[in-house]
């Protein structure tokens, strides 16, 4: 056994106190609006998600990260926490990762501490940095020398995990339909890290313009159980 | 190539260097109001952008400099076979300058493909409103949609460093675009973007309720950034809804922080 895969688990583990149950990235934009309300809508917005955000930020960011560690070129590190971060034009969506990041940065650094890592946290609590999951998965999963296909597969999985026990919560849909849609989402994960090993990247930070307005209109949704 | 710098001389912002060649042209410099806050309309080329064309602007506020730089109309973007048309512009804005950036829309016709990378330079206490509006053109057969590629990103950059990454990417002739989350059945995006010290919390709420009326037969999202500026994006079913909105916001916020009246630009 790859001695990477228990403590792979355990980041990937919803258990992990991340605080992404918090946030639904717009979804619940979509679901008030009753655009999103079973089973298939929601496979249909997830694997929008997937294709028009996730794959050209958090995405291409695990892959940019990794590169960037394996020439140590911290730069390009702070470089990309800065640019993944102002990318994201709708505030809860950028402020709900920065927390998610933040927490996972922390958790990361007692776990599995390194000189970078701890770094990384010294400069986001001086306000030199922000924090977010996809760089700090990826210097965690780095350390534990996980190869990038496997970084980028289980970052996908895991967010998308998430967000699907939130539409579980927040639609909601059954425990099993949630299970058959993580397990549907699983050819489209392997279609998604294809495309993010082979993307230009000039392509970073493109996103959908509806999902992300929907995301600034979460501010303004009245009744809500997510933050984001 | 098109390059002009503006400098605030006693009450009045004039121009102090101006240079163009090739089919990028600007006319004369217009005063619309007695602010001394000067406007340029930027002529785009008589026959649109074809095939390979590569522009390139670049803007100087010097400081307290003020200026409105719009279009003379709409710029045409036909098709484009073999490489994307480029613009190119960077724009510096220094210290209590004011740069309101509202251009006609960019039509993009049958096969066009078009890039666009603006990089922003501002100083802290300068100010900058940017909208932009990207339709698709008329098709001979009466549908919408038969364009390309539309890429445009935006950097902006406050005290060097960067507070915006913008980029759409638009490619319709890709599956699922009108599908959820992406243009979700409507046709024009517009995009506005506000960097300045005066934005805050009660800033964005107080245009939202001027705004909010209007909204119907749209979807809009307004949204602060990490620090001193917000932006907001638009879909609609028409260039005329998204204009609404555009100049519904520079009216709101020209009237709050400059007590100033609309721009009213006479083109036609």
């Amino acid at each position: 056994m790859d001695n990477y895969l228990l403590p792979l688990f355990q980041l990937c583990d919803s258990n992990l106190p991340t605080g992404a149950f918090s946030h639904s990235f717009g979804l619940e934009t979509y679901i008030q609006e009753n655009k999103v309300h079973d089973k298939d809508s929601f496979s249909e917005w997830l694997r929008m998600y997937v294709l028009g955000q996730l794959i050209c930020t958090d995405g291409l960011a695990c892959r940019l990260a990794y590169e960037a560690l394996e020439q140590s070129d911290a730069q390009t590190i702070w470089a990309l926490d800065r640019k993944i971060t102002v990318q994201a034009l709708p505030r809860e969506t950028r402020e709900g990762t920065h927390k998610i990041g933040y927490r996972m940065l922390t958790i990361g650094n007692d776990l599995y501490p390194s000189p970078l890592l701890s770094l990384y946290k010294e400069k986001t609590v001086n306000g030199e940095a922000f924090g977010h999951p996809a760089i700090v998965f990826t210097i965690i999963a780095h350390q534990l020398n996980v190869p990038l296909n496997v970084i980028l597969s289980t970052y996908l999985y895991s967010s998308i995990s998430s967000l699907t026990q939130n539409a579980v919560r927040g639609i909601p849909l059954g425990q099993t339909s949630g299970q058959f849609i993580l397990r549907d989402i699983q050819q489209w994960i392997t279609k998604a890290v294809e495309q993010i090993r082979t993307m230009d990247i000039a392509d970073f930070g493109a996103v959908a313009p509806g999902l992300e307005i929907s995301q600034m209109k979460h501010e303004r949704v009245l009744i809500r159980i997510f933050m984001s | 190539m098109l390059r002009l710098s503006m400098e605030k001389k006693r009450d009045k912002t004039v121009t102090k260097q101006i240079y163009f060649q090739g089919a990028f042209k600007m006319l004369r410099p217009h005063y619309l109001d007695n602010s001394g806050q000067a406007c340029y309309f930027l002529i785009n080329p008589g026959g649109g952008y074809v095939d390979g064309d590569r522009y390139r602007m670049e803007i100087t506020l010097e400081e307290q400099a003020e200026l409105i730089l719009t279009t003379q109309s709409a710029t045409k973007v036909y098709r484009t076979p073999h490489t994307p048309v480029l613009q190119e512009n960077e724009i510096v804005l220094k210290k209590g300058s004011v740069l309101e950036y509202i251009p006609d829309p960019l039509i993009a016709y049958r096969n066009a493909k078009y890039k666009q990378n603006t990089i922003i330079r501002m100083e802290s206490g300068a100010t900058l409103f940017y909208s932009d509006i990207l339709t698709p053109g008329w098709s001979p057969d009466g549908e919408w949609f038969k364009y390309d590629l539309l890429q445009l990103k935006n950097e902006i950059y406050l005290d060097g460093k960067l507070v915006l990454f913008d980029h759409l990417k638009l490619q319709p002739i890709e599956a699922g675009v009108d599908g959820i989350g992406y243009m979700e059945g409507y046709t024009h995006l517009g995009s506005i973007i506000v960097i300045s010290e005066k934005v805050n919390e009660d800033v964005l709420q107080g245009l939202y309720n001027v705004i909010e009326k209007d909204l119907g037969a749209c979807k809009a999202g307004l949204s602060l950034l990490t620090e001193s500026g917000f932006t907001v994006r638009i879909l609609a079913h028409s260039t005329q809804k998204v204009e609404e909105l555009i100049v519904a916001c520079s009216t709101f916020l020209r009237k709050e922080w400059y007590d100033r009246h609309p721009v009213t630009l006479r083109k036609y």
